[in-house]
C-alpha cells in the first residue's frame, strides 16, 4: 500500500512539474497566464474546486455522521454556479475594459476604497494559509492512515507542499490552472471509480440496502424540522441532526462563498473569452459536480471505511479511495495558496512597495511570494492543524459577505462605497461571532456568550449575509446619489451599452427570477422539508408508496436536475456564460482615491519609509 | 499580446495538457479494472478495462476536432509502441503462462481487436480507404520523384 500511494503521489508531482516546465518554456505571463487561460482548464478547475473546496473527506465524514440531511446543502453547488455566472462574466469584462486585473483592484478601484482592497487581500490570505493548511493537514492524515503510519503526517505535509510549490514557481499561474484542471478530472474519475468498485465488490449492504448507518437519534433519511430554537452547536445540539431546512439553505451558501473567493474571481478574470464559462457552469459545476456531491457521495459514506476494505480486495480501487481525499485537497491547496501569493504580490507589492519593476523583477517577486506562501502553509499545516481548522472555518462564510459588493460592481449601481464597507464590517463581525474563532476568543477573554456556533441551526454565512445585506440596503438609501455615483456609472454604462442581458420574450427575466426563487425555496429553503415524505407518503394517497429509495434522496435528485435547467437558462438564454473579446472597448476608470500605482496609501508609504531608513 | 507563432505553440500546449488530463485518469481506471481482473481470475473485469481506453480514444478524437490539431507524431508512436508491447505481452503470456489462454485470451484478444477496429474505423471515416492505406504505405514513399511533392499532382507518388 505504501508503495502504491507513494507512486501515485510521485506521478502527480511529476505531471505537475512536467506541465510547468512546458509552460515555462513558452514564457507566457507568469502571474496571470497571459490573461488567456484556456476555457477547458477554467471549467474543469472551477468545477473541481467547487467539489473539493469544502473538503471531500470532510463532506463524506459529515454524511456518514448525519446522513442525507448533511448531503443536502451540497445543492449549494448549483447556487454557487449561478452566483459565478452572475459575477464572473462582468468581472472578466471589467478586467478588459477598465484594466481591473485582480479582484482587489476591481472592487477597490470601482468603489474607490483601499479598505476594500485590504479586506479582499485578508480574505485571499485566509484561503491561502489556514483554510489550505487545514485541507493539507487532512490529506496528510489520510496518507498516514492509508500507509499504516509508514508515511507520518508531518513529513507528508512538507513533501506535499514542496511538490505543490514546484510547479507553481516554475510555470506560474497557467501551470497551476492546468495542473488543477488535470487533478479535477482525476478527482471526478476517482470518486466514480471508488463508488463503482465499492458497489461491485463489497458484499455487505450499502446505501441501497441498508441506508447510511448513523448514531441513535440522528434522522439519516430526513431533514429534522424547518428550524430548531437552539442556541447553537457547543451549547445545545439540535434533535435529529444539525441540518434543518433552514440549516440546509444557510449552509448551502458556503458554495457561493467558494465561488466568490478571491482566487476563483481571479481565475474568472484571467480566463479566455468564449462560451466555455457557461458550458462549465451548467454541465460540469452544477451538473457533474452537483451529481457527485448529492448523488454519489452518500453511496461512499454508506460504506464506512471503504479505503481499508478496498485495499484488501482491489488495491488500485483502494488507491482510488485515497486519491478522492488527497487529490481534492492537493488541488485546492495548490490553487488557494498560489492565488493568494500572486494576489498579495500584484495588489500590494508591485503597485505600492516596488513600483516600476521590470517583468523579470515582477516574476521574481511573485516567485518569492510563492515560496513564502508555501513555506508558511507547510509550517501551519504541520505544527498547528487545530489552529488552522479553527481559523480556516472563517474563510468560506466571510467570502459570502462579498456578495453585495460584487453585485454592486456588476449590476446594482446605487450600492455605494459607504454602504458596502458598513455591510461588510457588520457581516464579518457577525460571522466571526457565530464561528469558533470569535466564540473561543470572546469566551476565553471575557464571558460566556448565550449562543454557540450557528444559532437556531442557521449557518454563520447566512447570519452574516442577512445583516450585511440589511445594512447595505439601509445605508444605500442615504448614499445612493453621493458624489462617487458618476464614477461608478462609467462602468455600468459600458455594461449596459455592450454587455446587457437580453430580455428574451416579454417578462422572461421576471420568469427566470421567480422560478429561481421558487426553486431555491423548495430545493434549499423551508420547502425542502416536504422532501422528507413527498415521495414515500404522497399527500393525496392514503398509504405509503413503495419507492425503494429514501424519499429525500429522490427530492434532492429532482431539484438538482431542475437547478441544472435554471443554470442553463442563466448561462445561455441570459448569456451570462458567454464572453466575446471582440466587444471589448477600453474605458477610463481612474481610482477616485488617487491610488493608481502612482501614490501609495499613506500607511504603506510611511511603513516602507521607516523600513528603508532603518536598513540604511 | 502573443504573436501568431506563440499562440500556436500555446494552443498546442493547452491541447497537450487536455489530452493528458483525459488519458491519465482514464488510464488509471483501465489499470484498476484490468489489475482486478487478472488478480481475481475474472475475464470480464479485464474486458471492462478496455472500455476506458475506448472512451479515451473517442475523447481524444473530440479534442482533435475542437482544437483543429490532429494526432502528433509522438502520440502516434507512443500509442503504437504501447499496442505492440501489449500484443507481445499477450503472446508471451499465452505461450508461457499455463491456463492464461483459457481465462484471459478471449477478453484481452477481443479488447485489442476492438481497439484496433476503433482506430481503423476512425481512419477510414476521416481519411477514406485509399488515404488511410497510403498513410501506412511506406514502400511507395521509398524513392519518391521530386515532382510528386508539387501540390497540383494530388499526392501521386
Amino acid at each position: 500500500v505504501t508503495f502504491l500511494v507513494s507512486s501515485a503521489l510521485v506521478v502527480l508531482a511529476a505531471y505537475g512539474l512536467y506541465i510547468a516546465a512546458l509552460v515555462a518554456r513558452r514564457g507566457v505571463g507568469f502571474g496571470d497566464g497571459g490573461a488567456d487561460i484556456p476555457g477547458w482548464a477554467v471549467m474543469f478547475s472551477l468545477a473541481g474546486l467547487m467539489v473539493a473546496g469544502v473538503g471531500v473527506g470532510d463532506q463524506i465524514a459529515l454524511i456518514g455522521r448525519y446522513g442525507l440531511q448533511a448531503a443536502h446543502p451540497a445543492m449549494g453547488i448549483v447556487l454557487g454556479s449561478m452566483a459565478g455566472l452572475l459575477v464572473h462574466k462582468r468581472l472578466w469584462v471589467a478586467a478588459r475594459v477598465a484594466g481591473l486585473a485582480t479582484p482587489g483592484e476591481a472592487i477597490g478601484r470601482y468603489y474607490g476604497s483601499v479598505t476594500l482592497r485590504v479586506l479582499m487581500l485578508v480574505l485571499a490570505l485566509l484561503f491561502a494559509l489556514p483554510f489550505a493548511a487545514n485541507l493539507l493537514s487532512g490529506a496528510a492524515q489520510v496518507i498516514n492512515l492509508a500507509t499504516g503510519g509508514a508515511i507520518p503526517r508531518v513529513p507528508a505535509v512538507w513533501v506535499m507542499s514542496f511538490f505543490l510549490f514546484l510547479p507553481a514557481v516554475v510555470g506560474g499561474w497557467r501551470a497551476i490552472i492546468l495542473g488543477t484542471a488535470f487533478q479535477a478530472a482525476l478527482l471526478a474519475v476517482a470518486i466514480l471509480l471508488t463508488v463503482a468498485m465499492g458497489e461491485g465488490l463489497l458484499i455487505e449492504p450499502g446505501f441501497f440496502n441498508g441506508g447510511i448507518p448513523v448514531a441513535e437519534g440522528i434522522m439519516w433519511d430526513s431533514i429534522p424540522g424547518v428550524i430548531q430554537p437552539v442556541a447553537g452547536i457547543g451549547k445545545v445540539m439540535p434533535q435529529g441532526g444539525i441540518f434543518t431546512a433552514v440549516g440546509v439553505g444557510s449552509t448551502a451558501l458556503i458554495w457561493v462563498g467558494l465561488m466568490l473567493s478571491p482566487g476563483m474571481l481571479y481565475l474568472a478574470q484571467t480566463a479566455r473569452g468564449g462560451t466555455s464559462g457557461g458550458f462549465g457552469a451548467v454541465w460540469l459545476t452544477a451538473g457533474l459536480g452537483g451529481g457527485l456531491l448529492l448523488v454519489v457521495l452518500p453511496l461512499l459514506a454508506a460504506r464506512g471505511n471503504l479505503m481499508e476494505k478496498l485495499f484488501e480486495i482491489a488495491p488500485f480501487a483502494g488507491l482510488g479511495a485515497v486519491l478522492v481525499t488527497v487529490v481534492g485537497a492537493q488541488m485546492t491547496v495548490a490553487f488557494m495558496t498560489s492565488s493568494g501569493s500572486i494576489l498579495v504580490t500584484r495588489e500590494i507589492v508591485l503597485p505600492f512597495v516596488l513600483p516600476g519593476l521590470s517583468s523579470r523583477g515582477q516574476r521574481l517577486a511573485i516567485r518569492i511570494a510563492l515560496a513564502t506562501g508555501f513555506f508558511m502553509l507547510a509550517i501551519i499545516a504541520a505544527f498547528a492543524p487545530g489552529l488552522s481548522a479553527v481559523i480556516g472555518s472563517l474563510a468560506l462564510p466571510l467570502a459570502v459577505q462579498l456578495l453585495p459588493a460584487l453585485l454592486g460592481l456588476c449590476f446594482i449601481r446605487w450600492i455605494s462605497r459607504g454602504s458596502v464597507i458598513a455591510g461588510l464590517v457588520f457581516g464579518m463581525l457577525i460571522v466571526f461571532f457565530t464561528e469558533p474563532p470569535g466564540l473561543i476568543l470572546f469566551e476565553g477573554l471575557f464571558l460566556e456568550l448565550p449562543w454557540g456556533r450557528w444559532p437556531l441551526t442557521v449557518h454563520s454565512a447566512a447570519w452574516g449575509l442577512g445583516f450585511n445585506a440589511g445594512v447595505v440596503l439601509l445605508a444605500a438609501i442615504f448614499t445612493a446619489r453621493g458624489s462617487e455615483r458618476a464614477h461608478r456609472d462609467r462602468l455600468h454604462d459600458e455594461f449596459s451599452a455592450r454587455w446587457s442581458i437580453p430580455r428574451g420574450w416579454p417578462s422572461g427575466r421576471a420568469a427566470l427570477w421567480s422560478l429561481t426563487l421558487i426553486w431555491a425555496f423548495f430545493a434549499l429553503g423551508p420547502g425542502a422539508i416536504l422532501g422528507n415524505t413527498f415521495f414515500s407518503r404522497p399527500v393525496f394517497a392514503q398509504g405509503e408508496a413503495a419507492l425503494g429509495l429514501p424519499a429525500l434522496w429522490v427530492w434532492q435528485l429532482l431539484f438538482w436536475l431542475i437547478g441544472i435547467a435554471l443554470t442553463w437558462w442563466l448561462a445561455h438564454r441570459s448569456r451570462l456564460g458567454v464572453t466575446d473579446a471582440r466587444l471589448i472597448r477600453s474605458i477610463d476608470l481612474p481610482d477616485p482615491a488617487g491610488y493608481d500605482a502612482v501614490r501609495a496609501p499613506g500607511w504603506i508609504a510611511s511603513g516602507i519609509g521607516r523600513l528603508t531608513e532603518r536598513t540604511r | 499580446m502573443n504573436s501568431p507563432h506563440q499562440s500556436g505553440t500555446i494552443n498546442r500546449l493547452d491541447r497537450h495538457a487536455l489530452v493528458m488530463a483525459v488519458w491519465l485518469p482514464l488510464g488509471f481506471v483501465a489499470l484498476t479494472l484490468i489489475h482486478r481482473g487478472f488478480a481475481a481470475g475474472q475475464g470480464w473485469w479485464v474486458a471492462a478495462g478496455f472500455a476506458p481506453l475506448l472512451l479515451g480514444f473517442a475523447t481524444h478524437l473530440i479534442i482533435n476536432a475542437v482544437t483543429g490539431i490532429s494526432f502528433t507524431s509522438r502520440e502516434v508512436s507512443l500509442a503504437l509502441s504501447g499496442y505492440a508491447l501489449a500484443l507481445l505481452a499477450l503472446v508471451f503470456s499465452v505461450l508461457l503462462t499455463p491456463g492464461f489462454a483459457t481465462t484471459f485470451l478471449l477478453p484481452v484478444g477481443a479488447g485489442m481487436i476492438v481497439l484496433a477496429g476503433a482506430v481503423i474505423f476512425y481512419m477510414v471515416t476521416s481519411f477514406g480507404l485509399r488515404r488511410a492505406f497510403d498513410l501506412f504505405d511506406v514502400i511507395r514513399d521509398n524513392n519518391p520523384r521530386r515532382s510528386s511533392r508539387l501540390p497540383h499532382r494530388g499526392g501521386r507518388k
